[in-house]
């Protein structure tokens, strides 16, 4: 496998530019002749399909929901960067991708995220062209916040629906290409596998969920926006649907996956409250602002949170990280929960959360400005646990929400597949080994909006492309393989339930298992009995999964029980990677690297690199790659809170 | 076309039905301001009749107006009760309403309906008139019956029934919907067919109760 | 935390053509932290394991905002608590021996695909008909050109907070889907980067609406009583304007 990030010529301020220039076109009149598949609605995905059908490419755009406008983008609530310094504050593009590389614990490639950074700005004057209402000024100006710690205030919003409402903006930009005929759109679609002729991607398997069909679609290139792999753990705060199968597809076919143990855990979800719990609600950091976080001193106390007195609680991060507080990076507050918790303070009734105190916050500023500041949180959380936190401590922990590992892709968003694409969450590129706040929603769309389109034509304009068709044979062959995976998948239901196991009893297993060994605080030894039992649950998968219904029809439990099945593949290379990486970076900790103060370690000079792994066959250790990161215009430096 | 267009599109129905609506009700309050001549004595009312019927084209004008107006707020309410039914016709085993005021408004066409009973009525009671009545005399002979009296009582109910969603309809229809007029809104909507009811009521029950036997 | 016992009544409906009827099923020891959608999964997995093909029902974020999930319970859209989709409705709210019926949303535009799960790609339908400003990617002006009162801006975006559900179609007596199409054409009206092109959305949103089988609003504000994100219909007295306005002055 050969990894060549392309990466253009010139200094970094230039480098995008001069690739724009650089790079091949493709004439107006000749876009028609090529047809592009988009794999997912979300940011990337429907941005994407909406831009690429407006340069007058056929485009063909699937979703697994029954519209577009469901990808899960719509759920992140904080809100989208720019460095548009509208603020005066001291934004720039350099310090908007100075810090996204820095908070990415310098593992992300410069000129990536640069590009990203300088991108950010087009993003915001599309939204708002588009009618996306962001917050105003009184004077009627776009308003700013400060998020997630950033030193400038950059970030702009809708509400607390800011993935939504511009998901919307880019739904309805595709809605406008649907109408004009540029996009044909396949809802209720799930990609099965991938078709690769001659080293190129060509196209797609799909399973139409309404009636379990099996479809071929051909495509000149084929762009996977599919999200991340978040739900590998189980519980996340991902959408239900969100999967890995897309991705995991593409890398048996030959695409590098990326960094697959990198995962940011976020430490404000609402803890779980019983083990039918299906999944993890995320409430905004920006709690910490003013809650203090804290647990009691005892072992064990089983007290009401009002009856345990001053002297006998805990205010850990304070204590710890006198300069930060609370308001330490998401790594750090997720690490320090879980280790309270390890050591049997946690509270509650699973003792797997924390308390986040507004007491002393009322106490100073009054109810009225507390409630202006967090009502419609303390509002969704009440709805949830029943219990204000007016009037005792919120309870928190930290859960899955972003994965930033993900296909391995160059420059231009291509992964090791020629003709295949990732963008968005799907793939690797700008976060490194953690993402900054507000970030996810402005790379999802500089992918889809700005990037693809110059990429996309770029590699029409030098490769070339043999026709193909739906009924070539290696169309009639995968959708053969599929259809013979999904008779795998049905085969241990035919002789009726007796003493089998049931899809989510094994996600859970599989969930439970990475949680506790490949999660924020990883070491060798827990990795390595992993690795042993993984296995062992695929093979209770395989052997005695049962999936009522059939599939030729409506069958929600076969499509998950499709998505676990890559799940218990993926997970291998997950830790794999883990397991390789001997160093604390960006979200995780490994336990075998901690400073003298137990906090994370990274180590540059061993492990300044993208680990990529290549499929190798089935039950055969895939082999890992080295893409090595230099840096030019930063200089990595340790994280330090104290 | 874009008239025809406009008035099979369903808001373009709404419209109509509102603005035939408004026309129907300024017809009540004519009729109302024509009728108050009634509490100023038997000759004063006939004088009010006489001096309209010695304006034919008027009346003819009007009459047709009216007409117009009324087939078109019929037929259309017809139409919508019919395609509307389509879809609620029991659509669901349990049934619950979320709103209050739901009386008025999910009874419209059956008021409706009703209101259209009693102008048939009243128009052959007082329209139609074969031995040329005076009208001041036939508004005692008729009123004066308990029954119909009685009739004419409940069907102003139903009229006020019918207009508490219709008058409030009507507005949000036009696009009357203000947070800070909405609370006036509210109040006239009550207001509008109360005094419809008290009115047109009072002038039953001068006559039902024998108070204008002497007229 | 206590646990409570009910009873379900649930539409089971095989595919679009099937005709479907109210199963019975009662659950046990249902946990009051959990929410309705977990309830059915807890109900699905007794039920795989009874052998029993399990109750297919839409969903996803279950965090109430991607507006996949929905479903009638005892004649309510989303169930009885206010402003709550169903993923956000908990079995706090209901108590040992309630019956509760669980039915589709039911509208001629809405064609069930499967028990809980209908069809909703009509409002797609209407959104792709105009529910948009017309700009193509690149090419457009600062985001500070044009300044927005913040006043305007709250207004465009209470109506933009729709996540298209369906529960206004569903709870509407007539199941029109004058809230969803107002929702957006009042977000589009309101800001001045949708003005260019208004009289053309009103009136093709509107024509799309009708086309669709969606049925004529008269006015019964359930819509709104049931909208988990409060979508008021003083949008679709905006609509109103908006349509007369187009209607008697476009072209």
């Amino acid at each position: 496998m050969e990894l060549n990030a392309r990466i253009p010529s010139g200094p970094l301020a230039e480098k995008w530019d001069n690739h724009k220039f650089s790079a091949k076109l493709v004439n107006p009149a000749n876009r028609r002749k090529f047809k592009v598949i988009v794999v997912g609605t979300g940011l990337a995905g429907a941005a994407a399909s909406a831009t690429l059908a407006e340069q007058g490419y056929k485009v063909s755009t699937f979703c697994i929901h029954d519209s577009p406008r469901r990808a899960h983008s719509i759920a992140a609530q904080g809100g989208i960067n720019a460095a548009k310094n509208y603020q005066t504050d001291g934004d720039s593009v350099f310090r908007l991708f100075y810090d996204t590389i820095k908070g990415g614990d310098f593992r992300a490639r410069e000129a990536n995220v640069y590009r990203l950074a300088q991108v950010s700005n087009n993003i915001i004057d599309q939204c708002v062209a588009q009618g996306v209402p962001f917050a105003r000024e009184y004077g009627g100006s776009l308003a700013n916040r400060s998020f997630g710690g950033a030193q400038v205030s950059r970030t702009f919003y809708a509400r607390g629906q800011t993935g939504q409402q511009l998901l919307l903006g880019a739904y309805s930009a595709l809605s406008r290409q649907i109408h004009n005929g540029g996009v044909t759109m396949f809802n209720r679609r799930e990609m099965m596998d991938l078709v690769v002729i001659d080293g190129q991607a060509r196209g797609i398997i799909t399973r139409n969920l309404i009636n379990g069909n099996l479809e071929s679609h051909w495509a000149d290139a084929v762009l996977l926006c599919t999200g991340g792999y978040g739900n590998v753990y189980f519980l996340s705060t991902n959408a239900m649907a969100s999967n890995v199968t897309a991705a995991w597809r593409a890398y048996k076919h030959g695409a590098g996956f990326a960094n697959p143990s990198f995962v940011q855990i976020h430490p404000t979800c609402i803890p779980v409250h019983g083990d039918y719990q299906s999944k993890l609600t995320l409430m905004s950091e920006s709690l910490r602002n003013d809650g203090r976080v804290w647990v009691p001193k005892n072992k064990g106390d089983k007290r009401k949170p009002a009856d345990i007195p001053e002297e006998e609680r805990d205010y850990y991060l304070e204590n710890k990280y006198p300069s930060f507080g609370n308001l330490v990076p998401r790594d750090v507050a997720s690490r320090n929960a879980k280790e309270q918790c390890d050591q049997g303070k946690g509270v509650g009734s699973t003792g797997l959360a924390v308390y986040l105190d507004f007491a002393d916050a009322i106490k100073r500023d009054g109810e009225e400005t507390i409630l202006r500041k967090y009502g419609n949180l303390f509002q969704m959380y009440e709805k949830i646990t029943d219990s204000s936190p007016l009037e005792e401590p919120m309870t928190i922990y930290p859960a899955v929400h972003y994965t930033m590992g993900g296909l391995w892709v160059d420059y231009n968003l291509m992964t090791t597949i020629p003709g295949l694409f990732a963008l968005g969450e799907c793939n690797f590129s700008d976060h490194g080994a953690n993402r900054l706040g507000a970030s996810a929603l402005m790379q999802g769309l500089a992918d889809g909006y700005f990037v693809i389109p110059t990429a996309i034509g770029n590699y029409f304009g030098e490769s070339s492309i043999a026709p193909v068709n739906d009924s070539d044979e290696a169309f009639i062959n995968a959708q053969q393989q599929v259809g013979d995976r999904l008779n795998k998948l049905l085969q241990n239901s035919s002789g009726g339930v007796g003493g089998k196991v049931t899809v989510d009893e094994i996600h859970k297993e599989l969930g439970r298992l990475l949680w506790d060994n490949c999660g924020m605080a990883r070491n060798k030894e827990g990795l390595e009995m992993a690795l042993k039992k993984l296995p062992e649950i695929r093979q209770k998968f395989w052997d005695k999964v049962y999936i009522p219904g059939s599939g030729s029809d409506l069958n929600q439990t076969l499509e998950r029980a499709g998505r676990v099945a890559d799940f218990l593949e993926f997970g291998e290379i997950m830790i794999h990677d883990a397991l390789n990486r001997a160093e604390s970076c960006g979200c995780h900790l490994r336990e075998e690297s901690q400073t003298e103060e137990n906090e994370a370690k990274r180590d540059d000079e061993n492990y300044s690199y993208v680990s990529v792994w290549e499929y190798q066959g089935d039950d055969v250790e895939p082999k890992m790659h080295k893409e090595d990161l230099t840096f030019e215009y930063v200089t990595p430096s340790q994280r330090s809170y104290k | 076309m874009w008239l025809l267009r406009f008035s099979t599109s369903s808001i373009g129905k709404k419209i109509l039905m509102a603005s035939s609506g408004l026309l129907l009700i300024l017809f009540l309050v004519a009729h109302a301001a024509g009728n108050a001549a009634i509490f100023f004595g038997s000759n004063a009312f006939q004088t009010y009749a006489d001096t309209l019927h010695s304006l034919p084209v008027v009346v003819f004008v009007f009459g047709v107006g009216l007409f117009a107006v009324l087939i078109v707020h019929i037929f259309i309410g017809i139409q919508l009760f019919l395609q509307n039914r389509k879809e609620t016709a029991s659509r669901y085993a349990v049934s619950t309403k979320v709103c209050e005021n739901t009386l008025a408004s999910s009874t419209m066409p059956y008021t409706g309906l009703l209101l259209l009973l009693f102008l048939l009525v009243h128009v052959f009671g007082f329209g139609v008139n074969p031995t040329d009545t005076k009208v001041s005399v036939l508004v005692v002979n008729l009123l004066g019956n308990f029954f119909y009296g009685l009739f004419y009582l409940f069907s102003f109910c139903v009229l006020a029934v019918h207009l508490s969603h219709g008058f409030w309809s009507m507005l949000q229809t036009f696009g009357f919907n203000h947070p800070r007029y909405n609370d006036g809104i509210m109040k006239i909507t009550y207001i509008v067919p109360g005094f419809f009811l008290v009115f047109f009521g009072a002038i039953t029950l001068y006559f039902m109760t024998g108070l204008g036997a002497n007229y | 935390m206590s646990n409570i016992d009910l009873t379900l009544q649930i539409w089971r409906q095989k595919n679009s053509d099937a005709l479907g009827k109210l199963e019975t099923y009662t659950l046990d020891k249902i946990s009051t932290d959990m929410s309705f959608l977990e309830m059915l999964d807890v109900l699905n997995e007794k039920l795989t394991m009874e052998g029993i093909e399990p109750v297919a029902f839409d969903h996803d974020c279950r965090e109430g905002i991607c507006g996949m999930c929905g479903a009638v319970i005892n004649g309510v859209a989303h169930g009885p608590e206010k402003e709550t989709t169903l993923c956000q409705l908990h079995m706090r709210h209901f108590k040992t021996g309630d019956v509760l019926v669980i039915e589709p949303f039911r509208s001629r535009a809405f064609p069930i695909k499967k028990d809980l799960v209908v069809d909703r790609s009509a409002f797609d339908k209407i959104i792709q008909a105009g529910g948009y400003v017309s700009v193509n990617t690149g090419g457009t002006p600062d985001g500070n050109a044009i300044p927005i009162s913040s006043h305007i801006a709250e207004l465009a975006m209470d109506a933009a907070a729709c996540i298209g559900c369906g529960a206004c179609v569903a709870s509407c007596p007539n199941g029109a889907a004058m809230l969803f199409t107002s929702a957006k054409i009042s977000q589009l009206c309101l800001l001045p980067q949708g003005h260019a092109e208004r009289k053309k959305r009103a009136l093709s949103m509107v024509e799309t609406m009708d086309k669709e089988g969606f049925g004529n609003c008269t006015n019964l504000r359930e819509c709104e009583a049931v909208c988990p994100k409060s979508i008021s219909i003083r949008n679709i007295a905006r609509l109103n304007r908006e349509f007369v306005r187009a209607a008697f002055s476009e072209g």
